[in-house]
Parts: structure tokens; C-alpha cells; sequence
């Protein structure tokens, strides 16, 4: 196990933010850890990394309980941490310096070979006040695998990134899982993100666990994960879609079809649809973390 | 190097990459030569002023005003003045880290943070060394240059003259010593500083200390009296005292030692501030 946390649990003046929070995270798994704002991802992450003391609780990392292993088990881990802050006085290449330095000692190859993978070797001279939210935000990236770290904490990654840099994103968080073998506890708030790349996830509220498990598992099983089709025959598009019995729910909304399918059966929907004579003119996946959770809200309340 | 030696090497980057660091050592660059070439040129003034308590005693013939005289006049600026360029640096060192967010890059490093905030004391030290040491070589060095060497007459309980060999070896001793003092400052900044996520308050914090010891300090009021050993401001007079004959070792060590004592309990509470430290920044 790589984490394990029990009856983790913070509370900040009469707050409640993290409450018996037990989570199990294996190795080689991309976590997903979900949930709205102030929901507790944060202040979890912080746990785990020793910004925060637990109020009550054990974190276990590698097997063993965080408290007997002192710092140095932050040698196999890498954070992205909320936003990427850094020394903005210094360059991008001398705040990875420093890091490195402190986290036991970097060469020059790896600071460059982490820079190459986020597309900052050209800038890596430049003070990071003049970088912006994007070039700040892979910098935090590179900072993260840095030291090579078995286990990489990665805290809302492609917040202020472009559609490129996000699929960049993705894709590498999905390769060092695959072909490295790292484990990948990812903090997002955006299911469509989380469904396109972990193969577990948790989704926490008001600082508890609200579900947990296999993310094909979850993920198949909801109802609020719809894909949006823009066609020029609507009718004849909707008769298609009620012929097709993998489809669970079918509405028309502003001349566009909501279809509920999980994402692996979208490329199926577009060929039916083609083969029956409509001309496909967009495909939107569009899910909700927030109708995703109060539909587990709601099914808990009954 | 050991991962602490490399905190302590990186606090100082970090310290002298910093404009603000140099505020101090550029104000000195400009008013010590300023005041230099002013007393080259008044100088008299100065003078008349230092000897007036012994004139009609004796008569003097010439001048007594040296660079070396104005130097120890400048030492004058260590009481209240110059601790501004500590506090500014002290109470930055710490504070400016859970302002801009960088404690969540420092802190998950495999680093305890009995090492972190040890390397950023004494990162801290080094700084207030480097610029007090400074002002002592621009002060001393540039007062020979521009208003020229010689004797140092001090007015100590009557009036002592130091030939400049004997005086440049009680300035060295004199700006050392009064790093020490200055660290004391440096020491209740940096304190505020882990109390804290803004620099600003760290500053006013330590000059309303220092002002309200000073007042309390120098009021003659017999209830005070009890509690002036426990005033650090009552040891900083310390950095004249090499200027004695013969030098008081015994009485430097003692107040250093008193200094000291400051310098670790402020260490002291704040290393335990500090690791208690939620960072939510």
C-alpha cells in the first residue's frame, strides 16, 4: 500500500475540514481524489505532505506510519501542492536548483530533461515573474518529478493550462503510471478529466468520503455523465438512439441530443448514427462532478 | 555538502537575490562617504561640539577630527538606526515564504524543519554580519580615505587617544561584537516573522519593542530598575566597550553571553513555533 490514510481527520477551530477519512491507494494506481471546492482535498494533501498536522488520525505512506519515517520519505514523493508558487526572483532553472539540491541532490541533465517534458527548456533562464499562469503551472509539474519520485501528489494539474498543454498533461500522468510504474494520487475537481485518466478514484464532501472504488466501476454506474451530440436530423437521430439499448437515457435540449453513455461506447454512438444517415457536426462530453455527487447524495438520503 | 550546509547556502541565495537586501548596504554606500566628505568639510563644527564639555579644562591646539573619529561617531547609528536593515531582511526571511506561497515547494522537501528554520537563522546571522562588517570597513575605510587617519581621541569618563594601529584592531572587535547586538534584533524579527505571513508586521513589531525598551531603559524610575536586566537593550551599549583601556574582556563576554541568551530563547521559540506550524498558505 502507498497510502493509507485512517480516520484521518483535521479540524480548524470548530471546522471540520478532513473527517475520518480513510483512504487506500496501491501502487501504480492514478487515484482520482474528487470533490467540489472546500470540499477537503486540499487540507488532505497538505496532510499528506506534513504542511498540516492531522488532528487526529494516522497517515501511513509506503507501509509505514508517516510519523516514524521523519522527512525523509519526502525523497519518494513529489507534490504539486494548490497553485504553483515559487521563488519569482529567481529563474525557472535555479528554482529547480534549489529544489533538487534540497531534495538530496539533482544533475544538471535531469533539471533539463524535466524542463524538456514540460516545455519550458527555452524559457528555463527567464525569473518565473515573467512566466504566466500556464508556464508556472508546468513548472510546478517539473518540479514534481524532479527527484524521480515513486509517488507524485498532483494537485488540480491543468488548472490554467491551454487544450494542448491539458492533453499533454494527461498523457504524461498516464504514461508514468504505465510505463514507470509511479503511483499517481491526482486532486481535481473535474470528473471529465478524471474519467479520461484514473483508474481509481475517491470523491470527498464537507471532509468525508462520499464514494470510492475502481473508476470504471463508479463511473459506469452514473447517470451524469452525458454526451452531447450537435446533428442536422434530430428526429431521425433520436429514433437511432432509442433503438440502441446501451443507451440509458436519451433527451432533446436546444436542437442537441444529451445522450448518457460512458465515454469508451461515444465512438459506437457516432458510427450508428453515420451509418443511419445523420451527419455528425459535434461530439461534447460533458459531465458534472457537482450533479454526479448530489445524485450520491441524494441515493444516500433515501 | 550535507542537505542542512545546502539549506543554509540557499537561504543566502535567496537573501541576497532579493533587492531589498540591498537597501541596506546601498544606503550605507551613499550616506557614509556624504557624511564624510561633510565633516572633511565642517568638520570643526563636529569638533567644537565634542570638545565643548572639556573646554576651559584645557587648551588644544590643531585638529582632533579624523576619519577614524567620525567612524566611531557613526558607530552611533547602531543603537536604533541601522537595526531597520535587520529587522528588514529578519522579518522578511520567513514570513515572505508563507505570503508567497513557496513553504508548499520547501516544506515537502526532504528537509526537517529544525533544519529549514535553523538554515534560515543562520542565514540570517551571516546577512547581519556581512552588513555591519561592511559598514565598518566603509565607515573606517572611507573616513581615512576622505577625511584622513590618525589618532582617535575618545571621550570616555575623561579623554583617551589611540594611536590608528591601536584603534583599527577595537573597530574590528567593536563591529563584531556589534553583530552579535544587531543579531539580538535580528533574533525577535525573525521570531515574528514565523508568527506570521507579512514581513510588515514582523518590522513594526521588533521597532515597537526596541523603542518601548529604550524608553523603559533610560527612564529613572527606581520600579524600573528591577526589570532593566531583563531588557535586552540594556547589554547594546556593548560595542563601545572595546574602546576601554585596558579592553574588558570579562565585561564583553558577560554582556555577549546576556546577548546570547536573548538570541537562543528567540531561536528557540521560534524553532518550536515554527514545526508546530500549520502552513495554509
Amino acid at each position: 500500500m502507498i497510502i493509507k490514510t485512517i480516520n484521518l481527520s483535521k479540524k480548524f477551530g470548530k471546522i471540520w475540514a478532513v473527517r475520518d477519512l480513510n483512504l487506500e491507494i496501491d501502487a501504480g494506481q492514478i487515484f482520482g481524489f474528487l470533490g467540489p471546492n472546500g470540499a477537503g482535498k486540499s487540507t488532505t494533501i497538505r496532510m499528506l505532505m506534513g504542511l498540516v498536522k492531522p488532528s487526529r488520525g494516522t497517515i501511513e505512506l509506503f507501509g509505514r506510519d508517516i510519523r516514524q519515517q521523519g522527512a525523509g520519505v519526502y525523497r519518494r514523493i513529489g507534490a504539486l501542492v494548490e497553485k504553483p508558487d515559487f521563488y519569482l526572483y529567481l529563474s525557472a532553472w535555479r528554482n529547480l536548483q534549489l529544489l533538487g539540491d534540497l531534495s538530496g541532490g539533482i544533475s544538471s541533465q535531469r533539471i533539463a530533461e524535466v524542463l524538456e517534458i514540460v516545455r519550458l527548456s527555452e524559457r528555463a533562464r527567464d525569473k518565473v515573474k515573467n512566466y504566466s499562469h500556464g508556464m508556472r503551472q508546468r513548472l510546478g509539474i517539473a518540479q514534481a518529478l524532479l527527484h524521480d519520485p515513486e509517488l507524485i501528489i498532483l494537485d488540480e494539474p491543468t488548472s490554467g493550462l491551454d487544450p494542448v498543454g491539458i492533453k499533454e498533461i494527461r498523457d504524461l500522468i498516464v504514461t508514468l503510471a504505465r510505463d514507470f510504474g509511479k503511483t499517481i494520487f491526482l486532486s481535481s475537481h473535474l470528473l471529465h478529466e478524471v474519467e479520461q485518466t484514473c483508474t481509481h478514484i475517491a470523491i470527498i464532501d464537507r471532509g468525508m468520503v462520499v464514494v470510492q472504488g475502481e473508476a470504471r466501476r463508479l463511473l459506469g454506474a452514473s447517470d451524469y455523465f452525458v454526451t452531447e451530440i450537435v446533428v442536422d436530423d434530430v428526429e431521425k437521430a433520436l429514433r437511432i438512439c432509442h433503438d440502441s439499448q446501451w443507451i440509458k437515457k436519451v433527451e432533446v435540449k436546444d436542437r442537441t441530443l444529451k445522450v448518457q453513455i460512458i465515454s469508451a461506447d461515444r465512438p459506437n454512438l457516432v458510427k450508428d448514427l453515420v451509418t443511419g444517415g445523420v451527419a455528425v457536426q459535434a461530439v461534447i462530453p460533458r459531465t458534472s462532478l457537482e450533479d454526479y455527487y448530489l445524485s450520491l447524495v441524494q441515493s444516500s438520503d433515501l | 555538502m550535507t542537505p542542512f550546509i545546502k539549506t543554509i547556502r540557499w537561504e543566502l541565495v535567496k537573501i541576497f537575490s532579493k533587492w531589498r537586501t540591498y537597501i541596506g548596504f546601498g544606503t550605507i554606500l551613499i550616506l557614509v562617504p556624504l557624511i564624510m566628505v561633510l565633516v572633511r568639510k565642517y568638520g570643526i563644527d563636529i569638533e567644537n561640539e565634542a570638545l565643548r564639555s572639556f573646554q576651559g579644562a584645557f587648551d588644544y591646539i590643531g585638529s582632533v577630527t579624523n576619519g577614524l573619529l567620525v567612524s566611531y561617531f557613526l558607530m552611533n547609528v547602531l543603537w536604533i538606526h541601522f537595526p531597520f536593515f535587520i529587522v528588514l531582511v529578519a522579518g522578511d526571511i520567513v514570513a515572505s515564504e508563507g505570503a508567497s506561497g513557496t513553504f508548499r515547494i520547501l516544506l515537502t522537501r526532504p528537509l526537517s524543519r529544525f533544519e529549514v528554520i535553523t538554515g534560515k537563522f543562520i542565514a540570517t546571522y551571516v546577512y547581519t554580519l556581512a552588513i555591519v562588517l561592511f559598514l565598518g570597513l566603509v565607515s573606517v575605510g572611507l573616513g581615512i580615505a576622505i577625511v584622513g587617519g590618525g589618532d582617535l581621541l575618545v571621550f570616555n569618563k575623561g579623554i583617551l587617544i589611540f594611536s590608528q594601529g591601536e584603534a583599527l584592531p577595537r573597530f574590528l572587535i567593536a563591529y563584531l561584537v556589534a553583530s552579535v547586538m544587531q543579531m539580538t534584533v535580528g533574533a525577535l524579527a525573525f521570531l515574528f516573522s514565523t508568527w506570521t505571513s507579512n514581513a510588515v508586521g514582523p518590522i513594526i513589531g521588533t521597532y515597537a519593542v526596541i523603542v518601548v525598551s529604550y524608553i523603559l531603559s533610560v527612564l529613572q524610575i527606581d520600579a524600573l530598575q528591577a526589570i532593566r536586566p531583563y531588557l535586552f537593550v540594556t547589554y547594546f551599549n556593548v560595542f563601545f566597550v572595546p574602546f576601554n583601556v585596558p579592553v574588558p574582556w570579562r565585561m564583553i563576554a558577560v554582556q555577549l553571553g546576556k546577548l546570547g541568551i536573548f538570541i537562543l530563547i528567540f531561536y528557540a521559540l521560534s524553532v518550536v513555533s515554527f514545526i508546530r506550524k500549520d502552513i495554509k498558505t
